[in-house]
């Protein structure tokens, strides 16, 4: 497992056993999400639809009209069962590693990590939609401190994200990091960023590429977690990159207005609610530097307004613990952005970056589709 | 609280409400066991290939060995008791209904042959 997701020095090594373990939970996954999700969609043409527009005189109008008819579905209960289980055992998986190697893995991230620099703050209050539940299933989240100097929840995040992906991320795990880089890139190349800020950084799998393509940059990451940030400083020593992460809540930045060429986030904002959407985009919004950019990655808008295609893409907020997957979806988030006074506020498609041959489509919905294609990213500007 | 990195062991359960799938929460659980189930199984499998590998390296016998060996009749006897306890053990619900069902049938017998 190591070799197939690009190990670094820091991050822990799983015995045997344990590899063996996380790998059937790929094969799991796979199984799961390709071949049986796959049936899904034809399950709902063949019984479900038929009754619901029997029952109701016409079609579904929204996904979430058929969650009802779905989960009563008896072939969808079983698959929506079975990959509610793979997601448990996702964590349950890479956990084994990361304990058994906690001792060497906390002492490696508290030894002196010569490049960049490191800022937690114990007091930073912990948010809601973080501590309420476990987001994506991650038992103890991004943020709980399970031991002194603990760095389980990045090692975690680290280890479970490419089981999670089915190894398509790339090495290290950063196919998100590369994407949005190769974003601005070619949609501007005369960029010449002095200082970029990623926010929700976790283990700054999304962050390094940045600090290799703008080698001239400060590169910034802020997250809430702790756990992870620690992770995150030497793993980014590991790999020998600059950066400098703190402890803070996008809802309220420590840094001053007019601050960043790029302010950059993958997959932050369906993890927030409502209310600190828009509090982060206000923040971006201020500490943007009038000429810089901001871009973003995430599940702003349905993939497809086929009902059950919606449906299924909204599986995550009932069985994963992504309850504001629909909210954002719900949030008109060009205009919030508009209205804080970004310039060109629209969507973009950009390629989805990743090394591994994109999977052929076996049906459609919830996975069975493969890869990504291109994807939408959320740009603004600040006029100069 | 925290404690010495030594004895940590790491939270295993994620917080926050758990769907139930079926209407009998039984199957619920069933289902996580089959899965946790054919985990060990494929771990074991993986394990089993390693050390057919390794042995096979070092020169002690080699894979086509173990595809070959056919097991002596004593051999197939300690298996075969084997599988019977696993069997017993596995299906140990029915066994007990079975026990009891038996129970009662010795019962009636008694109670027939005192008429």
């Amino acid at each position: 497992m190591a070799e197939r997701i690009g190990a670094h020095a820091a991050r822990p090594v799983p015995l045997h056993d344990e590899a063996a373990r996380q790998e059937f939970v790929v094969s799991l996954r796979q199984y799961s999400g390709r071949v049986l999700g796959a049936g899904n969609y034809h399950v709902y043409k063949a019984r479900v639809e038929p009754a619901f527009t029997r029952a109701k005189g016409r079609g579904p109008q929204s996904g979430m009209e058929l969650r009802e008819a779905m989960t009563a579905d008896p072939f969808y209960q079983f698959w929506s069962a079975i990959h509610r289980n793979s997601q448990e055992m996702i964590w349950d998986s890479v956990i084994d590693t990361v304990e058994r190697t906690l001792p060497e893995t906390v002492a490696m991230a508290a030894a002196p990590q010569p490049l960049g620099s490191l800022r937690l703050d114990p007091a930073l209050p912990i948010p809601r939609y973080n501590s309420v539940y476990d987001i994506h299933l991650q038992p103890g989240g991004y943020h709980t401190d399970q031991c002194e100097n603990d760095i389980a929840a990045g090692a975690i995040y680290d280890l479970g994200v490419p089981i999670y992906s089915l190894q398509r991320m790339n090495s290290n795990t950063n196919a998100n990091g590369v994407t949005m880089v190769h974003y601005f890139q070619t949609r501007y190349p005369q960029l010449r960023p002095l200082r970029i800020l990623d926010l929700g950084c976790t283990t700054g799998n999304t962050t390094l590429p940045f600090a290799d393509a703008y080698p001239d940059a400060e590169i910034y990451g802020v997250d809430l977690g702790a756990p992870c940030l620690r992770y995150a400083h030497a793993r980014a020593n590991a790999l020998g990159k600059s950066v400098h992460w703190s402890q803070q809540n996008a809802e309220a930045l420590d840094f001053p207005d007019d601050h960043f060429d790029i302010v950059v986030s993958t997959l932050l904002f369906h993890e927030t609610s409502r209310t600190a959407t828009l509090n982060i985009f206000s923040e971006i919004a201020r500490v943007l530097r009038p000429g810089g950019v901001t871009a973003h990655f995430d599940g702003f808008h349905a993939r497809s307004s086929e009902p059950i295609i919606e449906f299924l893409g909204l599986w995550e907020v009932d069985n994963n613990n992504e309850k504001f997957l629909l909210t954002l979806k719900k949030m008109d988030v060009v205009g919030i952005n508009a209205q804080n006074g970004l310039a060109n506020v629209r969507f973009d498609q950009t390629p989805y970056l990743t090394g591994l041959p994109q999977v052929s489509a076996k049906g459609k919905g919830y996975m069975a589709g493969g890869g990504f294609g291109d994807i939408d990213v959320l740009v603004g500007e600040k006029a100069l | 609280m925290t404690e010495t990195t030594e004895t940590v062991r790491l939270q295993r359960v994620p917080k926050g409400p758990k769907p139930q799938y079926f209407a009998d929460p039984a199957t619920d659980k069933l289902l996580t066991m089959v899965l946790e189930l054919i985990g060990e199984l494929s771990v074991a499998r993986d394990r089993i290939d390693t050390l057919e590998r390794l042995i096979e390296q070092a020169g002690l016998f080699t894979m086509a060995d173990v595809d070959t060996y056919l097991p002596d009749e004593a051999v197939n006897t300690q298996r075969a008791e084997r599988r019977a306890r696993m069997l017993s053990r596995v299906f140990r619900a029915s066994e007990k209904e079975l026990d009891t069902i038996m129970d009662k049938v010795a019962e009636q017998e008694i109670e027939t042959a005192l008429d």
